[in-house]
Parts: structure tokens; sequence; C-alpha cells
């Protein structure tokens, strides 16, 4: 595996890690997080911040986990 | 109104997940469909039809922005188009959202239910009908992929109405804002009330606007972000968005969506029409079925039996799960055919490992310099890698060393519809330009190797098969400059130095190496040394005045400023190089390109301290502020 490979490897496992921890508090603070959102107005917010963070960090994950498996798209050598 | 959130058990969370999974892995597929059948999907879970559209909406936009940065590494994204749509897309949302809640609070549930369901079943029907018809065509056509002008964009084009013209980059001329305001407007209110805009957006992009289709599917997640940030913040104000289905949705679906996506690199395309059709109307069968349902419950037909409706319900849910499940089961079995078939044919060949270039004939020698016998050329397929692709191929033949040419495209990960038939095109057109290049290598006498690859970032992608395939030098264009977007992203070529074992040779647009000079800046440090080397080994094989510039940055370090280059000289002159000395006071990167204007030199060769990430941000780098400005090829050496 080359050092640019290792590299990307460690950011995906970082994110991964990050994304567990972020999914373990969306569900112990679930409660708390529907009755801010139901109140609406200006709480809009807060499902908006967890949307972006959320997307960030489990997108920065999932962009290259299949990579570890060897799951890459096709390339075209001629 | 009163607002009720689902409760969520162990189970329901595990199949929201699966679900959000498997139409990921369809929508990454198909190039669309996750709405279709993850809003269904939570409507079947009980989650009432408002509630579904914006919790879906606020796993969507975020996931735009994420996709849109991504395309825009690639160049592929009209921003301004993007946005100005955008806006119009917004006045669409707040419409279509106003209607939603409109009839919610008229008619009700059943209302709200009927009304989304209806625009469903008349959107698949169109869309399916259309998709299932391409796939048809495909099968039975030459080559469909060609792209035209329709005439009706051609007439887009041609209408000027005085103080409505805008200019467009993406189409290269101006188009009046009279034409964007509808399409936008209709892509947001379609996203409002079925959360997929890009049915009416990709489309009108493309036919009306004569936006090349690409650039129209990349650009459309500008717009989706845009007006899905929007129509989010409007549901969320009125408190309807349960984040918790959005997010367990974009965990399974952002797996989906990656997968899928590679699995269309391994198929034929008529293959993905036909996959396409096939769900949008099986879930189009699933929405039509329960429309009697909530006609009844709307008393607008005789009440139905509380059997007849468990039933329609049941079969809906049914016929959804199926269209999963069978899109699910083709995309896999595909995905796994295809990589078994692709893998044994390299394998049946025995050159090379799957996805690099053929390995070096035997170990090689490491040189002070860096070396100069394979060299890998990397191109977009824009303007401005062609000044690169030809300096490569004079280089190669120059130096006699194999030449390589490497071309990044993004792994096909944009849930657009139509995305996968952009990604195919796209792919056609990078290798035509791949075998392009190399007819101009053997034009010259060079044998060159292509190769095309996949990666979520173009940087990564370069610098591993640099690696993998043991090369000496990359060879790169340059894009322009002044673009916030990419700076703030951080060029592709300035990410390559930062991270790259071997030297980089950045071509600027229309520059060309003819030996007329070379300017060798000094700092002292190994790199310069390395610099040095390199400039000493193409001297010898191609003659040319150098001149070595040390900057003070201050007049008290003048003298060792100084005395640093004069050692330089006395170094390389040992090595048989005679150079110039000259040293100057200033900011070392306008010096530098100083020195290179009035010399008339045509190559700056420089070492790198290859800083990246925040040390790189924090720092600067002078040599990549003299690659940025530089009107002549810059090399920089590794050490």
């Amino acid at each position: 595996m080359s050092a640019e490979r290792k590299r990307a490897t460690v950011r995906t496992l970082r994110y991964g890690a990050i994304s567990l921890l972020l999914y373990i508090l969306l569900y112990l603070f679930n409660v708390e997080i529907l009755a801010r959102s139901r109140e609406g107005g200006w709480s809009f917010i807060l499902p908006m911040a967890i949307a972006f963070l959320f997307s960030i960090v489990h997108g920065g994950f999932t962009g290259q986990f299949w990579e570890l498996f060897g799951i890459r798209a096709r390339t075209t050598k001629k | 109104m009163e607002i009720s959130f689902i409760d969520l058990s162990a189970g329901s969370v595990l199949l929201l997940f699966v679900i959000g999974f498997v139409g990921g892995l369809v929508s990454g597929f198909i190039g669309s469909g996750g709405a279709f059948v993850l809003t269904p999907a939570m409507m079947n879970l009980g989650v009432t039809a408002i509630m579904a559209v914006a919790s879906n909406m606020a796993h969507k936009f975020p996931k735009a922005l994420v996709g849109a940065m991504k395309r825009h590494k690639f160049g592929q994204v009209d921003i301004k188009l993007g946005v100005v749509l955008g806006i119009s897309a917004e006045a669409g949302v707040l419409y279509g959202a106003g209607v939603q809640e409109t009839i919610r609070e008229v008619f009700g549930k059943a209302g709200s239910n009927l009304y989304v369901s209806s625009v469903f079943v008349v959107v698949l029907a169109i869309v399916g009908g259309y998709v299932l018809r391409d796939a048809y065509r495909m099968l039975h056509s030459q080559d469909p992929d060609q792209e035209g002008k329709t005439r009706l964009a051609q007439w887009v084009q041609s209408v000027h109405i005085p103080g409505t013209m805008m200019y467009f980059k993406s189409i290269d001329t101006r188009i009046s804002i009279l034409f964007t305001l509808p399409i936008g407007f209709a892509t947001g209110m379609l996203a409002a009330t079925i959360a997929v805009g890009g049915f009416i957006g990709v489309p009108a992009l493309m036919y009306v606007l004569g936006v090349p289709g690409l650039v129209a599917s990349a650009t459309e997640l500008v717009i989706a972000f845009v007006m899905g940030m929007g129509g989010t913040i409007k549901f969320a104000w009125a408190g309807f968005v349960d984040i918790r289905l959005a997010m367990i949705i974009l965990a399974g679906s952002l797996f989906g969506v990656q997968l899928g996506a590679i699995g269309t690199t391994y198929v034929k395309p008529y293959m993905v029409k036909i996959v396409m059709g096939v769900i949008m109307l099986l879930a189009l069968l699933s929405r039509a079925v329960v429309i009697p349902v909530y006609l009844s419950e709307l008393n607008q037909i005789e009440p139905l039996a509380p059997s007849t409706i468990a039933l329609l319900k049941n079969l809906s849910f049914g016929l959804l799960l199926f269209a999963l499940a069978a899109g699910a089961t083709i995309v896999l079995k595909a995905l796994v055919k295809g990589m078994r078939e692709h893998h044994a044919k390299l394998a049946g060949r025995n050159v090379s490992l799957p996805g690099t270039f053929s390995a070096p004939d035997a170990v090689r020698q490491l040189t002070p310099a860096g070396g100069m016998e394979r060299v890998m050329l990397v191109t977009d397929g824009s303007e401005y890698s062609e000044a690169a692709s030809h300096e490569a191929i004079r280089l190669a033949r120059r130096c006699q060393a194999q030449l390589f040419a490497f071309s990044v495209l993004a792994t096909p990960d944009y849930e657009s519809p139509l995305g996968q038939g952009m990604h195919g095109l796209e792919k056609k057109a990078t290798v035509d330009r791949l075998m392009e290049v190399r007819r101009w290598a053997e034009a010259a006498g060079v044998d060159c190797e292509i190769l095309l690859g996949h990666g979520q970032d173009p940087y990564t992608e370069i610098v591993d098969q640099a690696e993998v395939s043991d090369m000496d030098l990359i060879v790169m264009g340059r894009r322009e400059r002044g673009d916030l977007m990419r700076l703030m992203l951080g060029g592709t070529a300035a990410k390559v130095i930062g991270h790259a074992h071997c030297n980089v040779l950045v071509v600027p647009g229309g520059a060309r190496i003819d030996g007329r000079g070379i300017v060798l800046p000094v700092d002292g440090s190994p790199n310069s040394e390395a610099a040095a080397a390199t400039v000493v080994e193409l001297v010898g094989r191609c003659a040319a005045p150098v001149t070595v510039v040390s900057v003070a940055v201050d007049e008290r370090l003048l003298d060792d400023t100084r005395a640093e280059a004069e050692r330089m000289r006395d170094r390389m002159a040992r090595s048989g190089v005679e150079v110039r000395v000259e040293v100057r006071v200033g900011h070392p990167d306008e010096a530098i390109l100083a020195c290179v204007r009035e010399r008339g030199a045509d190559l700056v060769v420089m070492g790198s301290h290859g800083r990246t990430g925040l040390d790189r941000l924090l720092l600067g780098s002078v040599t990549e502020r003299v690659i940025g400005r530089s009107e002549c090829p810059v090399l920089v050496v590794r050490l």
C-alpha cells in the first residue's frame, strides 16, 4: 500500500470513529433534540447543524470505505 | 397543528438503515431514486407525508454540498449558474412547501398523502417511461451517447432581452434570466413536493439552456444544495424535521450510494437504465395502489373496508420492498460479476496490479536528481492540460523516458438524475482525450501507456499512482487563478506537490520549454541542493543558461544571501555547469518571478519543503505562489 493510500485509510478510519461518536450522541440526546425540533422557529438551527455535521463527517467516512475492502471503480487501461 | 414524531424501536431503526442503504445503493447505481424510495418508505412506517419530505430534504441538502464540492475539484461546476437557478428554485420550494402545508391544513393528513402520492405517480410514470425508452434505444443504437445542442437551446441562447442578460461560463454565452427563472422555480416546486427536483433541473439545463450534460448534472448539485437548505429551513421552522429519521437514512444511504456508483463502472449503460425504469415503475405501482385509500379517507369514493385498506397498504409496502430488493440484487450481482471479470482479464494479461501502469522492467537505481526514466502526464482533458501534454511528450523524447498518461474521474457517486449517463459520457470523452495524447506521442516517436482511474479526490489518486507505478516525474497543467472556491479547497497541483514523493513539473497554459534559460532559486536548504542536482542533470541533456537567484527578505541578510548563492555557483561549477548569480531583496516569490522575466527564462527549478495541511495554510509556500503566478513551467524537486 502506498504512503498516500495509508494516509487515506487512516483518514477514513478517523472519520468513522467520529461518525460513530456522533450517532451515539444523537441516540443519547434524541428526546431533547426532538423537543427542540418540534418548537420550530429559530430552533431550526439545531436539525440543520446536525444535518451538516453528520453528512460531512459520515460522508468523509463512507467516501473511501469500500476501498478498504478493495472495492474500487473500474479503471481503463490501454 | 399537532406535530408528532413516530416512536423508533430498534427494529425500525434497523429497517430505516437498511432502506437507506438499499435506497442509496439503487440511487448510486441509477443516478437518482433515493427520494422516490425513501419518502414512500418513511410514509409506510407511519411518518406523515410532509414530515417524510421534510426529513428527506434534511438528509439530502448537505449531501448535495459535499457532492458539489467534490465535483468542483474536477472543475465541472458552474457555480454562478447553480446559484442563480438555486435562488429561483428557492422561491419554488417556498411556494411548493406552502402548497403542502395548505393542503394538509385544509384536507388533513389523507389530503397531503394523496397529493404527494399523485405527483409521485405522474412524475414516475413520465420519467420511468422515458428511461425505459432510452434503454431500448441504447440497446439498438450504435452511438446513443452523442450530445448535441438542441434547437430549443440554440434559440434560447440567441434571444436578447435587454436588462436581463447574464453571462454563464459553462455555456460561454449570455442568456436571459427570464429563461432560468421558470426552470429554477419548477425544479424547486417539485423538490418541495416529492424531494426530487433534479428530474426537471438536469434535463432543462441540458435541453433548454444548452449546458453540457456533465456540467448540468454537477451544477444541479449546487441548485439542490441551495434549494434543499431553504426548503429544510422552511420545514424545520414549522417543526416538521425529524432529524433522527434523516440521519439514520443518511447513515445507510451514504454507504449504499458509494457501492452502487462503483457498480455502474462495471456494467453496460443500458443495464443501468433498465434497472432504473423497472424500479421507478414498481415504486409508481406502490404509490398508486394506496391512492384509493386516501380517496376513501377524503370521502371522494365509497368508503373501503378496513381489511381492504390493510391489504392495499401491505401491498404498497410489499411492492416497495420488492422494488428495492430487486434493484439491490441486480446491482450487487452486477458489481460482483463485473469486478471478477475485470480482475480475471487483468490477471490474464499478467502485466501489473489492477489499476496501475506497467511496472518498470528492472529494479532501478535512485539518483540524487530523481531520475527521468518514467514520466507520468496527468491530464484532465481541459485546455489547461494541453501545454502539459505537449511538454511531457517533448521531455520524454528528449530524455528517452517512458511516457504514461493518466486521468482521474470522480467516482460517480452523485445522486442526480442522468448522473450515470453523464459519467459514461465523461469517461468516453476522457478516454478519447487520452487516446489523442497517445497519438501525439506516437507521432513524436514516443510510446505512451494510458490509464483512467477513479477516486474521491484527484490528488490522492495522482500521488498514489505515481508512487505505486514508480514514476520519476509528474507533469501536470495549471488551472486559472483567482477562483475563490478553488483557493479554499486548495488546487490539485498544490496538493500533489505537497504529497508526491517524486518531482512535479507544472506547466501553465501556452507555455513550453525551449532551453532559453533556467532559473534556480536557492535558500541554503537541502531542497535547494536537490534542485541544483536536477538542474545539473537537465543541462546535461539540454543545454540552457542557468541563473541562480537568492532572495534576502531584508537588506541586513544580503551578505549571507549572496554567500549562499556564490557557494551554490561554485558547487555547480565543479559539476561542470557555469551559472550566473543574482541576489535580490524583497518578497521571494516576486523577486524570483521578476528574475525569470528579466532573464527571459522558460523554466524554474525549485525545491519544495512539501508542507501540507495547516502548516502550509499558515506559512504559505513560496513554491506554490511561484507556481500560481509563473508564466513558464516550474519543476518542483522533492528530496
